[in-house]
């Protein structure tokens, strides 16, 4: 079958298995779909359906056992792990669920992190600014993430994520640690970079009322799409 | 490449900047404990070698020492041969020595002493006796009938041979000198310490003293030592005394060195292996200091691979950090040893039977020490930067 132009991640059969105390357990099953460039997919399902493996397959964090993972039409499962560094550094933006910033930096320098591998840092501080103000954080620069609410401290992954523009943004259950208020923002977030900017955004989510925000919605149950 | 060049320096500087104040004084404090151990037994070392070699020379021999020719007893005409010595570039001071082996009684104690007859002013300058009187004081030229004896003749209380010697003899006691069976009385003047045991064991009179008991004396000795200025070269004047064709043979200081120069080779080895051990101890200290914050940054190293930050870089970081680190412990401990502890040794030192040592630390052996903390900590940070960095991503960020 001829792949559809439109297409921005193709996977083809794709198998993670994990051993734990001497067991096996296939974490996703033989898992075949396309995103297109645009799509804004929520990925759901019960705990342990398989869907942060399935998201870190997709973004390039781990290798599946079995399967291709094509991206903008690359196959990037034979890639080193140098290789697929530059991949996530330049073309692909990752989201925590616990925002995972870095204690010692504040949220521009956090922001700054990944633009300072491309840029010089006076480049990078500028457009961390553009962005942090993007996203509604102009006043709180020189903060750390001890000094930032939850939905801040996400706000500041988003920003971080977002920095080398990346075409697809990946994130792992953002809205798990906010409150309603924070993670409606954050969700708004997510729809103006589809909506305006184009990203391609997979996310997994818990919550059933946030499904509104995604075009397509894959549901996983024991590792597998159902 | 340049400019990721500037990234490691930037998360190193962040991480001191804001990372948890404690840590880091902790861990400078740990690594200057490790420096300050590692100087400081070296010098202790090179102080008591250094100590034990000041005594030789301001005790014993000089600089350099001329001893009679093999099968003579005296180095003869010794008015002639110091004049001819004087002319000599670099010669500071002469003193020339009569050593007679002789009998020293004090009440029911006799003694077998070496007694030296001495110019006293020519001894001033050539030895630092005269500045080690504990009591009485020290010959004057034309004493006929005083004594100066060191401590480990006079005994008493805490002295080392008190048991073979006067046991507590004083100034203004009178001792009786035995030589070639006559004997002569003789008064305590003073009483020296030089703290080296060897030097202590000796007593002395004036030239003239000897001369009244022994005639043949006249104008001989069997030692004379050579004060040589500090900027000359030893073997420069020995060269030129031995151009002089005098009646002796000449030595260096460290030939009379004897049991002290076996003494300092087995403690330079010591020095060597301790330096060793304690490199090892400040290596595994070090290693073990950066492994803990790393193994806590574990997640934070995941995180930074997970947003694209190379492996090299992360490491290079931790590097950096630990030559910080080091660096910081080099100077605090520099700073504690040089403004601390040396004047606290100075004022307290070592006592020792062959010297009050004090810590002595040369350039090559600070120098080499710094070196070694430094590379030990590069290796330190390296190692367990590498071994994070190479765990698996996920795993990192898991916490698995």
């Amino acid at each position: 079958m001829k792949p559809d132009e439109n297409c921005i991640i193709r996977t083809e059969g794709i198998s993670r298995v994990y051993s734990s105390g001497g067991v096996s357990v296939k974490a996703i099953d033989n898992i075949s779909f396309e995103v297109m460039h645009g799509d804004f997919i929520m990925i759901t399902g019960r705990n342990g359906s398989g869907k942060s493996t399935l998201l870190h397959q997709l973004a390039l964090l781990d290798l599946p056992d079995v399967g291709e993972i094509f991206i903008e039409g690359e196959k990037t499962t034979h890639l080193s792990e140098k290789k697929r560094m530059d991949f996530r550094l330049n073309r692909l933006g990752y989201i925590f669920q616990e925002y995972a910033l870095i204690a010692e930096l504040t949220a521009l320098e956090n922001v700054m992190l990944p633009a300072m591998m491309l840029e010089s840092s006076k480049v990078a501080k500028k457009r961390a600014k553009v962005m942090l103000t993007k996203i509604g954080l102009h006043n709180k620069f020189n903060r750390l993430p001890s000094q930032l609410s939850g939905g801040e401290q996400q706000k500041v992954a988003i920003a971080r994520a977002l920095i080398n523009h990346p075409k697809i943004i990946f994130a792992d259950e953002p809205t798990a640690n906010l409150d309603t208020t924070a993670s409606v923002d954050v969700l708004e977030i997510f729809k103006s970079l589809n909506d305006k900017e184009g990203i391609t955004i997979v996310m997994i989510t818990h919550e059933p009322e946030e499904l509104v925000y995604a075009n397509r919605i894959i549901q996983l149950s024991d590792g597998k799409i159902i | 490449m340049m400019r990721q060049l500037k990234l490691p320096f930037y998360l190193a500087f962040q991480y001191i900047r804001r990372g948890r104040k404690w840590t880091l004084f902790l861990t400078i404090f740990l690594m200057t404990a490790a420096f300050v151990n590692l100087i400081f037994l070296p010098s202790l070392f090179n102080g008591i070698i250094d100590g034990a070699n000041k005594q030789i020379i301001n005790t014993l021999t000089g600089d350099i020492y001329i001893t009679p020719n093999n099968g003579q007893d005296y180095i003869n005409n010794v008015s002639y041969v110091l004049d001819q010595l004087r002319t000599i570039d670099g010669v500071d001071a002469l003193s020339a020595k009569m050593s007679v082996p002789a009998n020293l009684k004090y009440n029911n104690i006799t003694l077998s002493r070496q007694i030296l007859a001495i110019n006293p002013n020519d001894e001033k300058n050539v030895s630092n006796i005269s500045q080690k009187m504990i009591s009485g004081s020290y010959l004057s030229s034309g004493d006929r009938d005083q004594i100066i004896i060191g401590k480990q003749i006079a005994g008493g209380n805490g002295v080392e041979e008190n048991a073979i010697s006067f046991k507590g003899a004083k100034v203004g006691d009178k001792v009786t000198l035995i030589l070639n069976g006559k004997p002569r009385q003789f008064n305590i003047k003073g009483i020296f310490d030089t703290k080296f045991v060897q030097s202590d064991e000796r007593a002395f009179i004036t030239n003239e003293a000897l001369q009244k008991i022994m005639p043949s004396a006249n104008n001989k000795a069997t030692t004379i030592n050579i004060r040589i200025n500090q900027d000359t070269n030893q073997n420069a004047v020995i060269n030129s005394i031995n151009q002089k064709n005098i009646n002796g043979t000449v030595y260096k200081w460290q030939e009379a060195a004897g049991v002290m120069k076996s003494v300092s080779n087995s403690f330079l080895s010591i020095n060597i292996i301790l330096s060793f051990t304690s490199v090892l101890i400040a290596a595994v200290t070090i290693i073990i200091i950066i492994y803990v914050t790393i193994i806590n940054k574990r997640k934070e190293i995941g995180i930074l691979r997970a947003i694209g930050i190379k492996p090299y870089i992360i490491v290079f970081s931790y590097v950096i950090l630990s030559a910080v680190y080091a660096t910081a412990g080099i100077i605090i401990g520099t700073i504690l040893f040089f403004a601390i502890i040396m004047p606290y040794f100075q004022i307290h030192p070592f006592v020792l039977p062959i010297c009050n040592a004090v810590l002595v630390l040369g350039w090559s052996d600070y120098i080499i020490r710094l070196e070694a903390i430094i590379w030990v900590s590069i290796f330190a940070g390296f190692i367990p930067a590498v071994i994070v960095t190479r765990t698996k991503m996920l795993n990192a960020i898991l916490g698995k």
